[in-house]
């Protein structure tokens, strides 16, 4: 019997179709977060301070929000779901995959439930940001750490 | 005819994971089966720093103090522990550890995407398949152009002070 790479109808063919279109999407969103915080920035320089401003811009904000949202979300499903795919190859009795999959989907749910969470909670704290300011003005005066972090 | 040279004994697959996993590594699939199986592993372990990279931006909302002590392990700063610990301070190994790892994840969703968008190409346009051995060597070209300069971004930053040079 031919084996179907793409799968003939069900569950599985929304899942090869959403794998797909999921994946055009993420290189896009994951390509250009990667572009934004390792080239244009450096990873030593981000910090809560960092983050804030980026999601609490007053403008901007928004659009990073959503940007972060959508990226959190599909690639969750995407890198889950791609863990399914895998681990179904190698675990065929129908017992070990009830427990795989209930395994998968719950991290899969917990981890966008936290990620969406911190995205819509988040505010910023000016009175962290001052106090993490002040202790470093302290090291800073102590002659402990340079005063200007590391430039791009 | 088949002639005497092209007839092969039939290949004995022996029984266990490890055999498996060897005759898995030998079966000749060319090309496709390494894109296949790199595509695969880099795919497993994005997911794995992915698991990590939401648990920690998380701290973000619960707790700023932990992800600015975490985020700085990154860079190599341990900060933010009880002063009497005496561990607070800057570690190099942790900023050229995490540095190297950084460059490997890179490459790794940089190559996931590239394939990926092959394999996109392949299933919508199945025409397509007449140059698959092609639009191999393109990903992999395109992957190696892309990935020499940013080699030397971030690898340059190592030898520009850490963000938080202890003196």
């Amino acid at each position: 019997m031919a084996r179907h790479v793409k799968p003939l109808g069900g569950f599985e063919l929304a899942a090869w179709f959403f794998m797909r279109i999921s994946g055009l999407i993420l290189v896009f969103l994951a390509l250009g977060h990667l572009f934004i915080t390792h080239i244009l920035n450096n990873v030593e320089n981000i910090n809560y301070e960092f983050v804030s401003n980026r999601w609490a811009a007053p403008t901007t904000g928004v659009i990073w929000r959503l940007w972060d949202l959508t990226m959190i979300n599909l690639a969750m499903l995407h890198g889950f779901n791609g863990l399914r795919q895998v681990l179904d190859e190698y675990i065929v009795r129908r017992s070990r995959r009830v427990l795989t999959h209930t395994l998968i989907w719950s991290a899969a749910i917990f981890l966008m439930g936290i990620g969406t969470y911190a995205i819509f909670m988040f505010e910023k704290d000016q009175k962290y940001i001052d106090q993490w300011k002040a202790e470093r003005q302290q090291l800073v005066e102590a002659k402990l750490v340079a005063p200007e972090p590391l430039a791009k | 005819m088949p002639t005497t040279s092209t007839l092969k004994a039939p290949r004995v697959y022996r029984r266990g994971t490890w055999a498996r996993f060897v005759e898995g590594l030998r079966y000749g699939g060319g090309l496709g089966q390494w894109s296949w199986l790199v595509h695969r592993v880099t795919g497993l372990g994005i997911l794995l720093f992915l698991i990590i990279h939401v648990l920690d931006t998380f701290f973000v909302v619960a707790w700023p103090g932990l992800y600015d002590h975490t985020v700085g392990i990154y860079g190599g700063m341990v900060t933010g522990l009880p002063v009497t610990w005496g561990l607070n301070g800057y570690y190099w190994p942790l900023r050229w550890g995490f540095r190297i790892a950084e460059l490997g994840l890179i490459a790794c969703v940089l190559f996931h995407a590239i394939n990926g968008v092959r394999v996109v190409l392949i299933d919508f346009w199945p025409r397509a398949v007449s140059i698959q051995r092609q639009l191999v060597w393109i990903v992999l070209g395109v992957f190696i152009a892309i990935m020499i300069p940013v080699t030397f971004i971030v690898i340059a930053a190592l030898f520009s002070p850490p963000a938080h040079t202890m003196h």
